[in-house]
């Protein structure tokens, strides 16, 4: 089984966690900037992070045999922050490099008008990248939040089928789903939707548009629940092929509106296998032919 | 005129050509149509034995036979003035124009003008020769610039374009060479360069690629053979280590459109199957250049843009593998790129070298700075490899630049990613890195477990504590139980290393 996870923070997690879910199936995710728990306090702060995100989570992601992608934003949260807000200024250097396959997350958390500038701005900055975009909905509010929310989208001229709207639950899968948007959904532990009432959503919504993402983060969260999810699905009665599509052919295709999916396996590491942690597995020719 | 097979779709701008020197055994009427129909649309025309005598008495007749040959073999022509025993029939390639006297060389190339004149050819290719025992290098230069100078006077007077070729062995020896000749007589605009790209192999410090960039626009005329370093033999396609794909490239990229012929001098054997063998290594070599051609056509493109507009360089930086791809330079021996980098970080490293020739230091510094700093880890790599092509390029570079430079690799040096640390540790770091750092950053690879191969200037720069740190380092690995890295070996081998600094 192949997985994309859509929407895992996985700077936040362990190399057993990377070691675990290549080990379930995944072998391309793709890491959205948020929060980060503790509130920033001035734009470099954002800079290195984006930095990270592009280059140690990256190359850390590579280490397990894991195409790792990245969408950048000002997430809504910390649009209300003055301090903060300055750094929609840098966004564009971002939204030209490498592996940036959306714009996210963005979209709303108390619905404040600066969250509404932020998140107007960040959609005109989608279209003009010509990259879709990743909206996360309210922990509060989530229905009222998700109403809005499609109406800004479809203010802003960029087309619902760039949209992705994450979060979602049974309150407001179906006004997302008539908006023509891309709907995404995060398993967890014990919040937001588990894993069976995800297989009875596809039993009753089918399986197009759908992504589902364990969103794991720093908080009580599972990196495995892609997996898990899957599994329920095939023990439901769904085929490998409603699965694979799920899993891995509509995160696929929503984020390569971006063109910027990279998914060849990466070289060298089939063959090799899980690396030696001490050694690492790159361009070390003289221990990989003694290891052999 | 005899039919033509069609080349590749994306066509070459220069015309392929065969030297008539590899068709000894032909006459030469049969030589040009037989090589009109493998698909040449040109021809090196040897002056002398067999072909064409430069000092018989009917030699006006004979330009008419032969130009009307070439009208009717649609071949554009070079004239090539390498015949062996045409002057002296005991001593090969005597008088040079380095010899004491050379009045009969001086004769033969007038009238090999001349010739190019009739025949309407694009260059005449000559070389210096080789230094004879009674003068001093200087002696034999400086009767080289006069002779050259009188020459190129003729030659301009005619509207005939002088092509000097570096030949190993001989006083003009490389591109750099033949710059300096070219440089010292007032650069003048009748004095070209032949290149021969299998030369390149033995002689020429900065490979095939590097020596046709340096001649750059004062290419007037290509050799295509190969051969092997430290033999100057002529070899056909696939017998040396030329990268022919690459040559091409090289010349797709300089937008060459003179005449390229293969050479091959010893091979007049097997000449109408070498004919044939060597199109198709040709067009199979343009076909396998083309991502090496895309590379080119970005940087071209990317050049004049940035020196346009200096605040796209941000964007162009970032965007390179869209263009040129992400593959590893040497998938044989570094499949993940980790050793030699990709084919992006080649691309942005060459397009910094390119800035490096026309942005004030300052501005490029200035450049540099920001991209390393608001860069990926493949950018960054881009610009530590992009220092280490400007020190290639210039044992002297910009001081600010240094300075600039080391801060950047300094910082590359305390990531822990194997790639980007090996892309520190490249030319910029052998040339201007401090014995401490460098040392620090070399046992770094070794612990990193990246091979040792990424490293430039090990020979040069190792020494004893290096060699003790190593040493330290396996003892640490043994008492850990733990396995001891093989190319740890090339740090403490004892014969290596002179004295600590």
């Amino acid at each position: 089984m192949r997985i994309f996870d859509p929407h895992i923070h996985m700077s936040s997690r362990t190399t057993n966690d990377y070691e675990a879910m290549y080990a379930a199936g995944v072998r391309a995710l793709v890491e959205p900037a948020f929060w980060l728990g503790q509130p920033r306090t001035s734009v470099a702060s954002f800079l290195d992070y984006f930095d990270s995100l592009l280059g140690w989570e990256r190359f850390r992601a590579a280490q397990f045999g894991i195409r790792h992608h990245a969408t950048i934003a000002l997430n809504p949260k910390e649009a209300n922050d003055p301090r903060c807000l300055p750094v929609l200024e840098e966004l564009p250097r971002y939204l030209a490099k490498e592996g940036v396959v959306a714009v996210g997350e963005i979209g709303y958390d108390s619905m404040t008008p600066a969250e509404d500038h932020a998140f107007a701005a960040q959609l005109e900055l989608a279209r003009a990248h010509r990259l879709p975009a990743l909206v996360h909905t309210p922990h509060r509010e989530k229905l009222a939040g998700t109403r809005r929310t499609l109406d800004v989208v479809r203010e802003s001229g960029i087309g619902a089928g760039a949209v992705l709207v994450d979060h979602l639950n049974e309150t407001n899968i179906e006004i997302v789903k008539d908006a023509g948007a891309w709907m995404g959904f995060s398993i967890y532990p014990d919040t937001k939707m588990d894993e069976t009432r995800m297989v009875a959503l596809l039993q009753r919504y089918g399986t197009e548009r759908v992504l589902v993402n364990s969103a794991a983060d720093w908080g009580r969260s599972d990196p495995l629940k892609t997996r898990r999810t899957a599994d329920a699905m095939l023990a439901a009665g769904f085929s490998a092929d409603d699965v694979d599509q799920v899993f891995w052919r509509n995160p696929v295709e929503f984020y390569g509106q971006s063109g910027q999916l990279i998914l060849d396996p990466l070289p060298g590491f089939e063959a090799a296998g899980f690396p030696d942690p001490a050694a690492g597995f790159e361009g070390n020719s003289v221990l990989r032919g003694a290891r052999a | 005129m005899t039919a033509r097979k069609a080349l590749t779709d994306d066509q070459f701008r220069f015309a392929l050509g065969y030297g008539t020197n590899g068709f000894a055994d032909h006459p030469l009427p049969v030589a040009l149509e037989l090589l009109a129909e493998q698909g040449y649309t040109a021809v090196a025309l040897t002056l002398g034995h067999p072909h064409l005598d430069p000092f018989a008495d009917d030699l006006e007749e004979r330009l008419d036979e032969v130009g009307a040959l070439l009208a009717r073999n649609g071949l554009r022509v070079v004239v090539e003035t390498g015949t062996r025993f045409l002057l002296d029939a005991r001593q090969k390639h005597r008088p040079a124009l380095v010899d004491k006297h050379a009045g009969l060389r001086l004769e033969f190339l007038r009238r090999a003008v001349d010739i190019a004149a009739k025949l309407d050819a694009e260059c005449v290719s000559f070389f210096s020769g080789i230094l004879p025992e009674d003068a001093t290098e200087q002696t034999g230069w400086q009767r080289l610039t006069t002779r050259v100078a009188e020459l190129v006077e003729y030659a301009a007077a005619r509207d005939v374009l002088l092509a000097i070729e570096p030949e190993p062995g001989m006083v003009v020896e490389t591109v750099a060479d033949a710059l300096r000749l070219h440089g010292e007589l007032g650069e003048p605009r009748a004095l070209r360069l032949t290149v021969d790209i299998g030369h390149c192999v033995v002689v020429e410090p900065g490979g095939v690629d590097g020596a046709l960039r340096l001649a750059g626009d004062l290419l007037a005329n290509v050799q295509l053979d190969d051969m092997l370093p430290h033999t100057h033999e002529h070899l056909p396609f696939g017998d040396g280590v030329l990268d022919l794909p690459l040559a091409l490239a090289t010349l797709a990229e300089l937008d060459y459109r003179g005449v390229a012929a293969v050479e091959l001098p010893r091979h007049s054997w097997d000449a109408p199957g070498l004919a044939e063998r060597s199109m198709a290594a040709l067009r199979a070599a343009w076909t396998a250049s083309a991502p090496a051609r895309t590379a080119g056509a970005w940087l071209a493109d990317s050049t004049t843009a940035v020196l346009a507009d200096h605040a796209s360089l941000p964007r162009i930086f970032a965007t390179a593998p869209r263009s040129v791809g992400r593959a590893p330079r040497c998938p044989g021996t570094d499949p993940t790129g980790v050793l030699f980098g990709t084919v992006a970080d080649d691309a942005r490293a060459r397009l910094i070298a390119r800035l490096g020739r026309d942005l004030e230091p300052a501005v490029l510094t200035q450049l540099l700075r920001d991209l390393y700093h608001r860069g990926d880890s493949a950018e960054r790599r881009g610009v530590l490899r992009g220092l280490g092509a400007l020190a290639e390029a210039s044992p002297r570079l910009d001081g600010t630049l240094v300075l600039t430079g080391l801060e950047l690799t300094s910082d590359a040096l305390r990531s822990n990613e194997t790639s980007l640390v090996a892309a520190a540790v490249g030319p910029f770091a052998a040339a201007h890195l401090d014995q401490h750092a460098w040392r620090h950053a070399v046992l770094k690879l070794v612990f990193m477990g990246v091979s040792l191969a990424a490293a430039t200037g090990l020979q040069v720069r190792a020494d004893a504590e290096l060699a003790r740190m190593a040493a330290d380092f396996a003892a640490e690995r043994r008492a850990a139980s733990r396995p001891i890295p093989e190319d740890l070996a090339l740090l403490t081998r004892p014969a290596n290393h002179p004295t600590s600094l």
